[in-house]
């Protein structure tokens, strides 16, 4: 019953949400009302901000606040879809290995300056030095007075999605220490433990936007300590809440949106540690475990879910007919474990970041199905400081639960899983797949590509590289007293569409 | 005068043996298996019920027993305050002891390092330790036990110090009975009076201590049960799902309630009204 | 003169203590598993960038030379900066403090306020009614773990009448009375068990006082029971339970750690969970050397207070601190 509710809720919402991208559309226009202008809004947030430099920001905690004050030059929307940013147009060559942007004209930095070519070529070389995923970039020179030419060391069709990197001055000496960008809001304060505060872009390039003159992310303990401030109302917007929670709030003084975040939570099995290296034990784990009850007790029925490395949200690339492959089936997990040498099933540790509700709730009913085939998991929880060095860098873990995000881009989705790659813990290795994947970038035929990525998510779910459970649907309340928000699939806070509600 | 005393004992007793029964019975069942519910198994289908026949107390977030998990629980609470006043009350010997017995500047050295231990709120050393030795039901306890060791130690001490005035004590340093024996077959048993109460209060607040420390999420670990682990979790439900936090803090304010009441009925009946 | 050289017998303990106490402190976090440079530096480091930190922290000095290096720091203030905030250790501490201390203040003052009137009551006829009544009472909220009692409280007022809204906090230079109402529940919560410690304690002073010849003297000679009670039996009383609130103090310091994360303040213990989970061992040892320090010097401010007022208390108390 809840579930159904459930899927009506987001079904309703996905109608609200096209709506109001058609109203925002008509609003762009000619006729602005200045009624809409003004006002604050507060996002809670439930983790301290750490990292205010774009180029260097890992944590995605960072990244939805700095989505406001910096911009590349293409960014994402709602959609998922790439739009022109500051740059207003891109060539990309046949063999794709240069990339000639043309540069927006008229946009002023957050402190007065004028963007210049030089700030592109300034921001894209070091860019380069610290950003992994554009390592490939060889070099960087203006062409005319508007465009730039990007030439890669090796041809590239799937880095467009990368050039969202910040655009920053070149003047400024240290970037963390004073955020300034282009975007539609400039970094005004920090306060650890308390607040960040950003303040309206006057001069920002799209001259409509943004309509609030502030907005506030306010650090909160935890999700039950924003969740009772957004009651009170001393919070407007809430990301990142459960279904259930979601359910609690009164519906004519919240709106609740919900959808697909492109995560991947995964079960991760260290394919390097026995009995993980086995694949018929990779398979038996698979049919053992109920991904429809994990998601109803995890997320409250709100998540999609998984039988490979990607989420559904991606679109074309995602592989529909691998769907419903590792239906539960006990009987088949416990032949596959007989056959494997373990009748009898085996021990094993499920190493989980505490600090993550959802991943210690996944670990403890995963515990709970592994029981079922014999198989005895404890349940070790680690910070998260400890998790990212043991467990994720040193790959010392023999199994862990995490949510694995990235660029709304195929490509970068499953990129890890390539032999030897960064961020491959779960340690796979497969030469097909490493085959496959070094075709990707020099395709330039869009249905050709898909066609890769469609056999690689088969690679992955034939090897049982690891359980992937689902996709947690990113569930949002925000205050009846601001309207235009817009629900991204990936981890953004996009406020500068976000307006006052008109009485 | 002193059959009123004796009196107010027994009532103390009772109410306390009363209330620590509660929580015994769900110790025992739990070891025993006897109950239908496995306190960790999830169940999809029986998420946030409340409590009815076939869930006494209701079911969790996770579609798991309450009532179940209460009894794993209480196996907890018991395990770790029982343990914990175990290595205090060690401790505590060791070092109050020979303090009390020896004195001068054996007893300034051991005094100085058990008052420097005491002026850490308890709480933090404890939650330091489990934090930097990682969270686990052993680290836990040896935390808890090495916390609480100096209030043993300081029980001992002046216990030890009123005794060696004592005629026997002084003959038997004349005439140089071992030490360690006068130590245990002398001091020791004179000083159950002032022991007992502080080892049933120390019991109860270990409990407590072990329940915040669970709160934080540095005491028992998932998916088993305990006490403050479970009030840390149902504070999500707390509206929707009451029965979550009132079943558990009842439980547990009882069995510490009857602790209390135990050791009020020990301090009467050896010592009386006078501290 | 009996005085000034028993002060400065209690002062060289005070030192003492105070040299192990930091001893303790630091020692715990040198001996620490895992290595604070990598930690700080993620998982991409090189071995050179390594040893260049770590030289930088002076973790490859000997450690009898780090420790009078970190007292040196501990006592003028300059602990270094934070890992994890890259802030000095000492200004993030002053930050949290007001939240912690105003916690402690209010707490003990509702402590005062609300133990001696019952311990009166209670004294006054030990075995009555109303002694039992607020024995009973006492033993109960003794019984209450602080975060329980916060979140029935929270449950209550938020959820159900809207009053109180939990992470609420304003700062006492911008709204003097909005600071003092934000810490009025959380004060409250921690407060309740102590009451019930100081009103046992006291209320066994005030039954011991009561029996003892002055009192049945002063009673002969016509005074009234409630000029005994003011006059003679509270002022010692208080004197014998000053120890006790000193240790409520401490306790309350502690709990105050706790009952932060319930009421999601911004307070020490927030941070102290924060310095935990990222391992930002320079701010986790400055705050559990600074919280020591501050029940330290409250101990020793006790003692002394209580020797000035009764010269009996020296002999009894010696070496106890």
């Amino acid at each position: 019953m809840k579930n159904i509710s459930a899927k009506l809720i987001s079904g309703l919402l996905v109608l609200g949400l096209s709506v109001g991208l058609i109203s925002c559309a008509k609003k762009g226009g000619e006729n602005v009302d200045p009624s809409l202008y003004g006002g604050d809004a507060v996002v809670g947030i439930t983790q301290e901000p750490s990292v205010f430099d774009p180029h260097t920001v890992v944590a995605a905690g960072d990244k939805e606040i700095l989505f406001n004050v910096f911009e590349g030059l293409y960014k994402f929307d709602s959609e998922g879809k790439l739009n022109p940013c500051l740059a207003t147009d891109v060539e990309i060559s046949d063999d794709a290995s240069v990339y000639t942007f043309t540069i927006r004209e008229g946009v002023k930095f957050h402190n007065g300056n004028d963007m210049t070519i030089d700030d592109v070529i300034y921001s894209l070389n070091r860019a380069k030095e610290l950003v992994p995923d554009l390592a490939g970039i060889s070099e960087v020179k203006a062409l005319d007075d508007g465009r730039v030419e990007v030439t890669l060391s090796s041809p590239n069709s799937e880095l467009l999605s990368y050039f969202t990197v910040a655009i920053i001055p070149d003047e400024v000496e240290d970037i963390n220490a004073t955020p300034i960008g282009t975007g539609p809001f400039k970094f005004e304060s920090y306060d650890i433990g308390q607040s960040v505060v950003l303040t309206k872009n006057e001069d920002y390039w799209q001259e409509d936007l943004p309509y609030l003159d502030s907005v506030t992310f306010k650090i909160c303990a935890d999700m039950d300590a924003g969740f009772i401030e957004l009651q009170s109302g001393s919070i407007d917007i809430f990301p990142y809440l459960t279904m259930d929670k979601a359910n609690e709030l009164d519906t004519n003084e919240f709106t609740i949106q919900s959808k697909g975040s492109n995560m991947v939570q995964i079960f991760a099995l260290n394919n390097a540690v026995a009995p993980f290296d086995d694949i018929r034990v990779r398979e038996a784990i698979n049919y053992a475990i109920n991904r429809d009850d994990i998601i109803t007790l995890t997320m409250d029925g709100a998540g999609l879910p998984l039988t490979t490395a990607m989420s559904p949200v991606m679109g074309d690339a995602y592989d529909t007919s691998l769907d419903g492959t590792f239906d539960q089936d006990i009987e088949t997990a416990k032949n596959l474990l007989a056959e494997a040498g373990y009748p009898d099933g085996f021990d094993m540790t499920i190493t989980v970041p505490s600090n993550y509700i959802i991943h210690v709730n996944t670990a403890i009913a995963l515990a709970d199905q592994l029981s079922q085939v014999g198989i005895n998991a404890t349940i070790e929880q680690v910070d998260w400081a400890t998790w990212l060095d043991d467990t994720y860098t040193n790959t010392n873990y023999e199994s862990t639960v995490i949510a694995l995000t990235s660029n709304y881009a195929p490509y970068d989705v499953i990129a890890r899983y390539q032999t030897g790659a960064d961020g491959n813990f779960i340690n796979y290795s497969n030469p097909e797949f490493d085959e496959i994947i070094a075709q990707i970038p020099l395709t330039t035929d869009e249905g050709e590509k898909m066609e890769l990525y469609h056999d690689l998510l088969a690679i992955l779910t034939e090897d049982a590289a690891s359980c992937y459970l689902q996709d947690p649907y990113s569930t949002v309340a925000v205050s009846n007293r601001l309207e235009g928000y817009e629900l991204y699939p990936m981890y953004v806070q996009d406020m500068s569409t976000v307006h006052l509600a008109q009485q | 005068m002193r059959t009123s005393l004796q009196k107010k004992t027994r009532i103390y007793m009772a109410v306390g043996f009363s209330l620590l029964a509660v929580i015994l019975v769900a110790f025992v069942i739990s070891l025993t298996h006897l109950y239908v519910y496995d306190p960790n198994s999830t169940n999809a289908a029986a998420k946030l019920l409340p409590p009815s026949s076939d869930h006494l107390f209701g079911t969790d977030n996770l579609g798991r027993d309450v009532f179940a998990r209460c009894m794993e629980a209480s196996k907890y609470t018991l395990l770790v305050s029982f343990c914990g006043v175990f290595i205090a009350f060690v401790l505590g010997t060791l070092l109050g002891m020979p303090a009390g017995y020896f004195g001068g500047i054996t007893d300034k050295f051991i005094m100085l390092i058990s008052n420097s231990v005491m002026c850490f709120p308890g709480i933090l050393l404890a939650l330091v330790a489990v934090a930097v030795f990682g969270p686990s039901l052993f680290n836990v306890v040896w935390a808890l036990g090495l916390v609480f060791a100096p209030t043993f130690a300081r029980v001992y001490r002046t216990g030890v110090i009123g005794l060696s005035s004592k005629e026997y004590i002084l003959h038997a340093k004349v005439l140089k009975v071992n030490p360690m024996r006068i130590m245990l077959l002398h001091i020791f048993p004179n000083l159950v009076p002032q022991l007992l109460p502080a080892v049933v209060i120390g019991l109860a607040n270990m409990t407590l201590f072990e329940s915040g420390m669970s709160y934080l999420g540095l005491g028992v670990q998932p998916p088993h049960a305990s006490y403050g682990k479970m009030l840390a979790d149902a504070q999500s439900y707390m509206t929707m799902a009451p029965w979550l936090i009132v079943f558990p803090a009842l439980l547990l304010v009882i069995y510490v309630l009857g602790l209390y009441f135990l050791s009020e009925a020990a301090r009467l009946s050896f010592g009386g009204e006078r501290r | 003169m009996e005085q000034a050289k028993y002060i400065g017998k209690r002062l060289v303990e005070l030192f003492l203590t105070l040299l192990v106490v930091s001893f303790l402190t630091f020692a715990a976090f040198s001996i620490i598993p895992g290595d604070t440079a990598s930690v700080m530096l993620g998982p991409n480091a090189t071995a050179e960038q390594l040893s260049a930190l770590r030289s930088q922290l002076g973790l490859d000095l000997p450690m009898s030379v780090r420790y009078l290096e970190w007292l040196k720091g501990a006592f003028t203030g300059d602990l270094g900066n934070s890992y994890a905030y890259s802030q000095p250790v000492i200004s993030l501490i002053t930050d949290r403090l007001p939240v912690t201390i105003g916690m402690s203040i209010l707490s003990l003052l509702m402590v005062l306020l609300i133990s001696y009137p019952m311990a009166i009551l209670s004294g006054r006829r030990p075995g009555s009614l109303s002694d039992n009544t607020l024995s009973v009472f006492g033993h109960v909220l003794f019984a209450l773990p602080p975060f329980v009692l916060s979140m029935l409280i929270i449950t209550l007022a938020s959820a159900a009448f809207g009053i109180y809204s939990v992470g609420r906090y304003v700062k006492p230079s911008s709204d003097f009375f909005g600071y003092l109402g934000c810490l009025l529940l959380p004060s409250f919560c921690i407060a309740l068990p102590k009451i019930a410690m100081t009103f046992k304690f006291l209320r066994a002073s005030i039954i011991e006082e009561k029996a003892s010849d002055y009192v049945r003297t002063s009673k002969s000679h016509g005074l009234s029971d409630v000029s005994i009670m003011f006059r003679h039996i509270l002022p010692n009383s208080t004197v014998s339970t000053i120890t006790v609130i000193s240790l409520v103090l401490s306790d309350i310091l502690g709990g105050s750690l706790i009952v932060e994360q319930v009421f999601n303040l911004p307070g020490l213990g927030r941070l102290l969970l924060a310095a935990i989970s990222r391992r930002d061992f320079p701010l986790l040892s400055g705050m559990v050397f600074y919280l020591a320090l501050i029940t330290v010097l409250l101990y020793f401010a006790a003692d002394i207070v209580s020797a000035l007022i009764d010269p009996r208390m020296r002999n009894n108390r010696e070496g106890t601190l």
